[in-house]
């Protein structure tokens, strides 16, 4: 049970100019699954390393429930990294991998044998303790790894793109697993990925960092519907950004005046939307209607994506494939806009 | 032609070198341990040059004095290049260079760094000229005998000397391919940096280790050139024996000669063997 805070956190790596982090504030509350989302080389793993101790900051602070652990040496912070390759040491047995840390604390050894069961019966693989790593397969490794760091019950978990070298059926049980046994373990969790979906579909919130600063804090669903930049948007998937002018109400800008939600921003700026909430057809109170042309068709399966053009301005949306059956390629296509689907930034 | 074929004709060369030159050279030794000479008459095969060998004292005490002397190397020249490498894998300023002189004496021939050490640490070698000049001793022949001494110090002087950097090179390249990954994840885990090493670093970089010390354990368990210059008279270390016996002015000692280095030969690899297996189980196990 862990509150942690990261005050104004930066790195400098000696003989760079830039700092790889650069004033990275979080306060991640107790028992939260929090992302840290970003390209690569943006200071995700810098930043996890410094809370684990094992990268020494430039500056700023990184505190447990209010007292920072900066002094403290790695193997008393109570935090444990898994990494993104796993690093199962490959000498030893899985057993002798999961007891490890057990072992380090110079725990009995009947206690190890004890925890060391329970810790390969949660993690579904109770009959591997005596296969070497090199025999598991990707997954199973990922939740030997697993199970090696909480059998000593940290505060703080820290998991390097836990996701990112599973096959896609290997993703959702290996999400289901993390966060049924982080949120059984109330442990306060931080992982790292430059994969918007996986941050989205285990994080409670997701701290979004660009150019190693951090850019937006919040729960998932607001990345889509109030980024607070392009480059934010643009990181999620938005690709409709129309300059104009606000005034609170509605958007002034080539497409015409669209009526925006509440809360809306004042002035110049520019009006994005997801290409999801692109809808078919006008709407029956007339209310943000607009004639587009079919420029391009791409199938994608369950989706189509359209590359759509009204006036001189470009569009893209994404909609039902069925939707769109008896529309071809350069014909006209109505369209409409829900206010609530608008949103202004700068 | 098959795979087959051009891997046998690539290897040829070399494995015809190998062939004709030492199992040919040892099938000769062999032979003639055994007395066995046809070419001088000597057709009836027998044991006596290894009775005399194993009735010898000399060769019991050479027999000590040759394991002291690569034993305690090898266990000097590991731990010393290890942690030489634990320091040379940091990034500091200054750090190519540190590199490049550890490495340098890699290229210095035994023998020319033999000579050196007799200069320096003899009886009547600098240091103990120096010493002598400073008024630590009173003449340059009190100075502690380092060369051609009973336990064979200047020898191992030399071999730590010179293996250092061996074993040092062969360690650091493979800390390097390591990495500290897993270290990171060891003291995450909840381990000191003492453990850290032991449980981890030490078991992954062991068969790096055991191959280089196994090689020097080798190479200074048969190597004749270091103890004949730095070694005393008596006794003196095998492959020396062997070498006296083999020049002896009576041919008769010659069987004996070749006796020797078939057991010099056999007690290294068995020696080998065993330091390979209770080693492997004390780190790894």
């Amino acid at each position: 049970m862990t509150h942690v805070s990261i005050q104004e956190l930066t790195k400098v790596y000696p003989g760079a100019t830039e700092p790889s982090l650069d004033r990275l504030s979080l306060e991640i509350p107790t028992g939260e699954l929090t992302a840290l989302l970003g390209p690569s080389g943006c200071g995700k793993t810098t930043t996890m390393k410094m809370i684990a101790g094992l990268l020494e900051p430039t500056s700023g602070d990184v505190c447990f429930d209010g007292r920072s652990v900066l002094r403290d040496k790695p193997e008393n912070r109570g935090v444990v990294m898994v990494f993104q390759n796993y690093l199962l040491f490959p000498y030893m047995s899985v057993a002798d991998n999961v007891g490890f840390g057990l072992k380090m604390r110079k725990t009995d050894p009947a206690e190890i044998k004890r925890r060391v069961g329970e810790m390969l019966d949660l993690v579904k693989l109770p009959d591997l303790g005596d296969r070497k790593p090199s025999a598991l397969s990707g997954g199973q490794q990922q939740r030997i790894a697993l199970a090696r760091a909480l059998i000593v019950q940290p505060n703080v978990l820290l998991l390097d793109e836990p996701l990112s070298n599973l096959d896609a059926h290997l993703r959702f049980e290996m999400r289901d697993l993390i966060r049924s046994l982080q949120q059984e373990m109330g442990i306060t969790t931080i992982f790292v990925t430059h994969d918007q979906e996986e941050a989205v579909v285990l994080a409670d919130r997701v701290a979004l960092i660009l150019d190693g600063q951090m850019k937006q804090y919040e729960k998932a669903d607001v990345f889509y519907k109030r980024p607070v930049d392009e480059a934010t948007a643009r990181f999620f998937g938005g690709h409709n950004f129309i300059p104009g002018h606000s005034n609170g109400r509605a958007f002034d800008c080539a497409l015409g005046k669209l009526v925006l939600p509440e809360g809306a921003k004042s002035g110049a700026g520019k009006l994005t939307f997801r290409p999801e909430n692109v809808r078919i057809g006008h709407d029956a109170d007339g209310e943000n209607n607009l004639d587009a042309v079919i420029e391009d068709i791409i199938y994608l399966g369950t989706q189509t994506r359209l590359k759509l053009r009204v006036g001189d301005t470009a569009l893209e949306a994404v909609v039902n494939p069925n939707e769109i059956e008896n529309h071809p390629k350069g014909g006209n296509l109505p369209i409409h806009m829900p206010r609530t689907t608008l949103w202004v930034i700068e | 032609m098959s795979d087959r074929m051009k891997i046998f004709l690539l290897l040829l060369p070399a494995m015809s070198i190998i062939v004709v030159l030492f199992f040919g050279g040892l099938l000769i030794g062999l032979m003639r341990s055994f007395n066995y000479m046809p070419v001088i008459g000597l057709t009836e095969p027998d044991l006596s040059a290894y009775a005399s060998v194993f009735t010898d004292r000399e060769f019991y005490y050479s027999f000590l004095l040759t394991f002291h002397i690569a034993f305690t190397s090898t266990v000097i020249s590991s731990i010393l290049a290890i942690g030489a490498a634990l320091l040379l894998r940091r990034n500091f300023i200054g750090r190519g260079v540190v590199n490049f002189l550890f490495q340098l004496n890699l290229t210095v021939p035994h023998l020319v760094g033999a000579i050196g050490i007799l200069y320096l640490f003899s009886q009547s070698g600098s240091f103990a000229r120096l010493a002598a000049e400073f008024g630590m001793i009173q003449r340059p022949s009190d100075f502690p005998a380092l060369v051609f001494d009973p336990y064979a110090i200047g020898i191992i002087l030399q071999y730590v000397w010179k293996e250092i950097p061996f074993i040092g090179v062969i360690v650091l390249a493979n800390m390097q391919s390591i990495g500290e990954d897993y270290e990171s994840v060891a003291r995450s885990l909840g381990a000191s940096k003492w453990q850290t090493f032991r449980h981890v670093l030490l078991p992954l970089i062991f068969p790096g280790v055991l191959s280089a010390s196994v090689m020097v354990f080798a190479f200074t368990f048969g190597a004749y050139e270091i103890p004949a210059i730095l070694g005393a008279n008596f006794p003196a270390a095998l492959p020396v024996l062997a070498y006296r016996k083999y020049t002896d002015v009576d041919l008769a000692a010659r069987p004996e000669a070749m006796a020797m280095a078939i057991v010099i030969a056999l007690l290294s690899a068995l020696m080998i063997y065993f330091y390979v297996r209770y080693s492997r189980r004390r780190i790894r196990g």
